[in-house]
């Protein structure tokens, strides 16, 4: 029996090492058990090198994408930099281009609010705000366009001024705010008569002619009364400021804050002729005709 | 002493094996890198150490694979004793045969172990054919690796061999 077993050792050891694991496969695939010590000490023998292979690799890896895989990558930065200023600027451009389109809307909607006045649209191309006085722009239009001496020059927060002198491309406007502007206004409240007059300074008029006894307050809005001949009624001109009533005197003392911010104007209208009422004289009245 | 090379040797490949899966295919394929020792034990071993080094091997792939225990040992020495039938009548020379070999032998492995799977678990949760596409590409991929894993063993082997000095040839 011993030499048997020794003479067939060898095919008894391969027929045990098929036979037991398949024995063990059919009883644990009907019965699954939980993993022996051995099992688990093996588990645990190899978890340490699953560690370090891993480590490798990761390092391996991050090597890689770290300085390897970086060739290059500074140009790559310098064009994407180039790209991201180009985008920048061109940002830039919508948001402006974006900004005109509002300020062109909000001057659109303010022409067809008064269809018995006709407009022509101009661009500021030139600004003069000097500090001895000088209250200037410079527009794009000028007489080829029907922009004349003395018309009206709006935006749609209110009057900017009046055309001064005009060439045949281009023209002067006469800020409110300049030393010689004058605008007939009325209190839009109250109907109350006065005169705005330019001191020189963008952000401030001076209110004239206002009678002590008539009603004005602090904050009123004031109005073209189309009394001048230039400015058709009813066109904002500013807010009474400091308003001062003395004891004596004719007239109240007041300041007036301009409703248009003339020095961020970048889009006028200059109204070129206007349906007048019986108080009012304009160029398209035949009063306003007959003016010298 | 050697048989246990092998095996720790298997347990390094299964190892290398978990973390190149892990980073390369995300479980969208899978190797059996194991099965290299085991056709490369059936062409250089003998009967005894062979067979023990096949099932050790065996062993370390049912615990590193997950499937029941003693499945992948007993088709790791099954796979052991059909690799030693084919090199009894082929002679497999060069990496491109050992390659091929395993690739087989991998195969092999893997749709014995889907069958054995079909035979012993219920139905309801036995894995189909549809794996046999997949079971194709870790054939083909184990192949193609297995030049390396060829070289790995020979090193091991070299350790245990002895030359006597000043033995003329």
């Amino acid at each position: 029996m011993l030499q048997l077993l020794k003479r067939y050792r060898e095919l008894i050891l391969v027929a045990a090492l098929l036979v037991v694991p398949l024995g063990v496969y059919f009883a644990r695939a009907r019965r699954p058990a939980e993993r022996s010590a051995l099992d688990r000490a093996v588990v645990w023998a190899t978890a340490p090198v699953e560690k370090a292979v891993s480590w490798t690799i990761t390092g391996a890896l991050r090597a890689w994408n770290g300085y390897l895989a970086l060739h290059g990558a500074e140009e790559r930065a310098v064009a994407l930099s180039r790209e991201v200023n180009s985008l920048l600027v061109e940002r830039q451009e919508l948001l402006q281009d974006r900004a005109e389109v509002e300020r062109l809307r909000r001057l659109l909607a303010f022409a067809r609010a008064a269809p018995g006045r006709s407009y022509v649209g101009a661009k500021v191309v030139g600004v003069e705000l000097s500090p001895s006085g000088l209250q200037l722009l410079v527009i794009d239009r000028g007489e080829e366009d029907g922009v004349t001496r003395m018309k009206p020059v709006i935006t749609a927060d209110g009057v900017v001024g009046r055309v001064h002198t005009a060439t045949a491309h281009g023209a002067e406007v006469l800020l409110i705010t300049d030393r010689s502007s004058s605008v007939a206004v009325q209190v839009d409240r109250s109907r109350t008569r006065g005169n705005v007059r330019g001191l020189g300074r963008p952000e401030m008029c001076k209110l004239d002619y206002a009678l002590r006894a008539e009603d004005m307050a602090d904050g009123d809005l004031l109005v073209t009364s189309g009394t001048d001949g230039v400015f058709p009624r009813g066109l904002p001109v500013g807010k009474v400021t400091q308003l001062k009533k003395s004891g004596n005197g004719l007239f109240q003392d007041a300041m007036v804050a301009p409703a248009v911010d003339v020095t961020r104007v970048e889009e006028v209208l200059v109204v070129s002729g206007w349906e007048t009422r019986t108080s009012e004289i304009g160029p398209a009245s035949p009063a306003a005709r007959g003016r010298p | 002493m050697k048989p246990l090379v092998h095996i720790l040797f298997a347990l390094l490949l299964s190892a290398l094996q978990a973390s190149l899966l892990r980073w390369a295919g995300g479980g969208a394929f899978s190797l059996l890198l194991p099965v290299a020792c085991v056709v490369y034990l059936a062409i250089h071993a003998g009967n005894v150490d062979g067979s023990v080094g096949a099932a050790g091997v065996g062993y370390v792939m049912d615990l590193t694979t997950g499937t029941t225990k003693g499945l992948m040992t007993f088709l790791a020495v099954a796979a052991f004793l059909v690799v030693r039938v084919v090199q009894s009548s082929v002679d497999v020379r060069g990496r491109v045969g050992f390659a091929a070999l395993t690739g087989l032998t991998t195969f092999l492995v893997s749709f014995g172990a889907l069958t054995l799977t079909l035979v012993a678990s219920p139905s309801e949760v036995a894995p189909g054919i549809r794996l046999l596409p997949r079971m194709l590409v870790e054939a083909a991929l184990t192949g193609a690796l297995s030049p390396l894993v060829l070289e790995g063993m020979k090193r091991l082997d070299g350790l245990f061999r002895h030359e006597e000095t000043g033995l003329l040839r």
